[in-house]
């Protein structure tokens, strides 16, 4: 058993165990996976009949001249590059400060976990009331310190802000809790030693926790990238089904949907598909390579 | 039953063999040793003997049984682990019934077992425990409970005792003793420390660099080593070795002329320095330079002008400067290929 | 430690306003579906409802096939978890305990899969569905679910650090592979897969954009695409509408509370090498 090498049998056996996962991963994933890419060069395409007229680039050359899918990208980018430095830095600061009080820290560390557990949905409809121009929360908590009430989500200017704090409010809860596992892992080893060498706080947080802590950080920074990337759902429930005024929240994904589930384009649908995954597939490929040159500099030790 | 392991061979991927022409017998019944340190394959011994392994080559029988290639599930033989393996999930009680449950016994007649055996190992008290609640003697002896329970032809002790302190050995050496004596299955114990296999096995195999270097009690290995590792494995203090050339000239009188010539090694017993006698010509000038009291005994580092000897047969002193003679039945002499060509004792 | 008790004092106040935004959305989600019924046109005014009202609670059941919706989401979200829990114990089990040919290319491939966003799937999937005319039915909404790469991962990990001689113990005590599995490995690494199980449970019951494809009436929406139907006939009756968000939260949130220390430490443990 320790020295036993694999025979045609004892395969025979394992793919016992490995049938159900491998057939429904080869349908449902890997199949798919690689009819996304052909999708993407079909063109007069009949998905029912499997029926493929003709392949060529034209869907992207659509996508290129679409100002449309223009606006998902901007939107998409923007979002994504509003939302993920505040959620960081702002799970940082929560999960810092957990780090820091001994009361109450399970505590806070349950409420701030919520969102994380919550339907996306559900809760956008609970921002969408919160956001609403008249009745809503937030203009009330305005009207409060004079402010005139805004209308958050028919305003094209305030739209997409509306999103972001959905966004930042929902990714917090993972990320705290990422940087408190890393957090308590430096404490435990590191600071103490500082604290003997005579280091105050400010020091030791950025002589001794912050460089420690910038591996995971950037592994946070990267998935909550990917996250905002692919926002949805925040958007559907936000603006009960449409991509907001003025298609001022229409997101990468919000346009495959439109094009794939509204306007039957599915071969377009299927090439912005494939430009979104060459957007994530890059930004997972560019981490990695970070992570594997800063591997053989600290001589594989991470 | 009687195990027999017929010219194995077997290497690790990319490594020298780790063992190569091994054959042993086990006798039925009996307890049996395996000692060596390690890397000197006497865990891949007993891993050959559980299944967990399956040679290159050469065969292994149970009995009249070949056993080579068959699973560790059907060999019918119970294994006590170094870590003991309990599982953490399951009361003791569980623990020792799992065999039993596998073998699909009915529950009655399976905790009906376990109470035997718990009556056996003296943890009756301790079945509705979990493993970590337990002591490390306590979980060793839930193992070798565990390992009992299917009655099993043939029993495995890997290192039982290794990860226990001194007092609590001594206890449980001799509970294996006990059980062993009392169930009456041949039993492979591998150990490192020769006062686990001397005090309760009923004989001792030698394991260096994957050959087996001797089997016999603890008597006859004390006594006709067969080569040097032998006779360094056995006996504490550890024997006193140097080249035939550094003995001093008066010792080389006591020692028969026809043997010495032939040696490149000799080996001093630790008993076999004493102080000088009246009637004992060939003594050697030495200076004491630590002396010990372990227990009744004394243990005394001596160096003469060439060598540096422990001596067990010296009395309590004072003197620094003493004269020591040599007793030849504590002698042995060493070709230069390790063998023992000479034993003082055999052929006195 | 002393620390400096106005530093103490700062911390506080930084955790409680972030603790206080992170639950205002619930707060006023629980204080809106407890003002009276609304008209559909008319919006509550009032900050707190001037006495509990439960009555939203039971129009919600009569506004929309709620129970309907819950219990698809039941279904799904427990069919999808025990399918996944058992393809993958055993896919994670024969990757770390079993030799075949090809266990570290399978093994390289899963790691690739697991980066592969799920969206890009969505439109072949769906063709696949309708070509065997899945649409609409149970059968699509938990079948493409039934396994997952991820979980796959996660249990590999923790069937590796199992101590192999538990192993080799249980198959001299005469089990078999299959009862090894069952007897002595699962349950020794109940922790891992409770997190598992309640991620995946999260995961499941907050889907939307699948469920939303590949339903298309009552019958077989779940809870979130059923909760958007909803808001399109109710429009703006917030108090009605936010006694159905509690619906579909709440269960969540229960089971989160009641487990969270094993998800939390599987988060904690499984990320803390970083």
């Amino acid at each position: 058993m320790l020295n036993a090498k694999p025979t045609w049998k004892s395969t025979l056996k394992t793919l016992l165990y490995l049938a159900p996962l491998l057939l429904i991963t080869a349908v449902f994933t890997i199949w798919p996976l690689l009819n996304a890419f052909l999708m993407s060069v079909y063109t007069k395409y009949n998905y029912f009949t499997d029926h493929v007229g003709a392949i060529g680039w034209n869907n992207f050359a659509y996508l290129w001249h679409d100002p449309l899918f223009h606006l998902a990208c901007r939107n998409t980018l923007l979002l994504a590059l509003v939302a993920t430095p505040l959620t960081v830095a702002l799970s940082l600061l929560i999960a810092y400060g957990l780090n820091r009080i001994h009361h109450l820290a399970r505590f806070f560390r349950t409420i701030y976990f919520l969102p994380f557990v919550t339907s996306t949905i559900a809760v956008g409809l609970v921002w969408n009331w919160i956001f609403r121009l008249d009745g809503g929360l937030l203009n009330r908590i305005l009207g409060w310190f004079g402010y005139s009430a805004i209308d958050w989500l028919n305003d094209p200017h305030y739209a997409l802000a509306a999103l972001m704090v959905v966004c930042v409010w929902q990714g917090l809860g993972f990320n705290i809790l990422l940087f408190l596992a890393s957090l308590n892992h430096i404490d435990q080893r590191y600071t103490a030693a500082a604290r003997l060498d005579g280091a105050n706080a400010w020091q030791r947080f950025t002589n001794v926790t912050w460089p420690l802590l910038l591996p995971m950080t950037i592994l946070i920074i990267v998935n909550t990238a990917l996250t905002n990337f692919k926002v949805f759902d925040q958007v559907y429930a936000l603006f009960h089904g449409s991509a907001g005024p003025g298609n001022a929240d229409l997101t990468l994904l919000y346009y495959l949907y439109q094009k794939f589930y509204v306007e039957n384009q599915y071969a377009v649908a299927a090439a912005s598909g494939v430009i979104f995954f060459l957007l994530i597939g890059g930004v997972t490929l560019l981490t990695y390579g970070y992570f594997r040159h800063r591997r053989r500099q600290m001589g594989g030790r991470l | 039953m009687q195990v027999t392991l017929r010219d194995i061979k077997l290497a690790y991927d990319h490594q020298p063999a780790t063992l190569n022409h091994f054959s042993a017998q086990l006798p039925d019944g009996q307890l049996t040793a395996l000692l060596g340190p390690s890397g000197s394959g006497k865990s891949t011994v007993l891993n050959l003997l559980a299944g967990l392994l399956t040679p290159d080559a050469g065969q292994i029988y149970f009995d009249q049984t070949e056993v080579t290639h068959l699973a560790s599930r059907q060999r019918h033989i119970g294994m006590v682990f170094q870590d003991y393996a309990l599982y953490p999930h399951l009361t003791v009680r569980d623990n020792i019934a799992f065999p039993l449950k596998m073998a699909h016994v009915r529950k009655a007649a399976r905790y009906q077992r376990v109470a035997e055996l718990a009556q056996l190992v003296q943890m009756t008290d301790q079945l509705a425990k979990f493993p970590r609640q337990l002591s490390g003697g306590q979980q060793q002896r839930v193992a070798i409970a565990r390992a009992l329970a299917k009655r099993p032809d043939l029993l495995l002790l890997d290192e039982p005792l290794s990860s226990l302190d001194t007092t609590l050995r001594e206890d449980l050496r001799e509970g294996i003793h006990r059980i062993q004596r009392a169930t009456g299955v041949t039993t492979v114990l591998v150990t490192h420390d020769q006062d686990d296999a001397l005090q309760i096995a009923d004989q001792i195999m030698i394991l260096a660099d994957g050959r087996l270097q001797q089997v016999g009690t603890g008597t006859a290995l004390y006594r006709h080593p067969h080569n040097l590792t032998v006779a360094q494995s056995i006996g504490r203090p550890q024997l006193n070795t140097c080249a035939v050339t550094a003995l001093p000239t008066a010792w080389r009188q006591v020692l028969p002329l026809e043997y010495y010539q032939q040696a490149t090694t000799v080996g001093i017993r630790s008993e076999a320095l004493h102080l000088e006698t009246p009637t004992d010509p060939h003594t050697v000038a030495g200076t004491i330079s630590r002396q010990i009291q372990l227990g009744r005994d004394h243990q005394t580092t001596l160096h003469t002008a060439t060598l540096r000897l422990v001596s067990t047969a010296l009395p309590a002193t004072l003197q620094t400067a003493v004269s020591i003679g040599l007793d030849p039945t504590g002698c042995l002499l060493f070709a230069a290929d390790g063998r023992c060509i000479w034993a003082g004792d055999a052929h006195a | 430690m002393n620390r400096h008790p106005w530093l103490t004092l700062f911390w506080g106040l930084v955790l409680t306003i972030g603790a206080v935004l992170t639950l205002m959305p619930f707060v006023w989600m629980i204080l809106t579906s407890l003002q009276p019924a609304a008209t559909t046109l008319s919006i509550p005014t009032s900050w707190f409802p001037r006495s509990l009202n439960w009555v939203n609670y039971l129009n919600i059941w009569r506004a929309a096939p709620f129970a309907q919706y819950c219990l698809n989401s039941l279904l799904v979200t427990l069919t999808t978890t025990l399918g996944q829990l058992l393809t993958s114990i055993l896919a994670a089990f024969a990757l770390t305990h079993l030799r075949f040919y090809g266990r570290r290319l399978l093994f390289g491939l899963l790691l690739i899969l697991m980066l592969i966003p799920g969206e890009l799937l969505i439109i072949p999937n769906f063709i696949t569905l309708a070509q065997l005319h899945w649409i609409n039915t149970y059968a699509a909404l938990i079948v493409p679910w039934l396994a997952s790469v991820l979980m796959v991962i996660t249990l590999h990990q923790a069937f590796l650090s199992q101590p192999k001689t538990l192993y080799y113990a249980a198959r001299l005590d005469g089990a078999s592979d299959w009862q090894y599995l069952w007897h002595i490995l699962v349950p020794t690494n109940w922790p891992v897969i409770t997190a598992v199980t309640l991620l995946q449970v999260i995961g499941s019951w907050n889907a939307f954009m699948w469920p939303l494809i590949v339903t298309n009436d009552d019958a077989r929406r779940t809870l979130p695409v059923g909760l958007m139907a909803f808001t399109t006939e109710q429009g703006t009756n917030y108090p009605l509408l936010m006694a159905a968000t509690v619906c579909v939260i709440f269960p969540l949130i229960l089971l989160y509370l009641a487990l969270q220390k094993y998800l939390v430490s599987n988060i904690l443990s499984s990320h803390s090498k970083g």
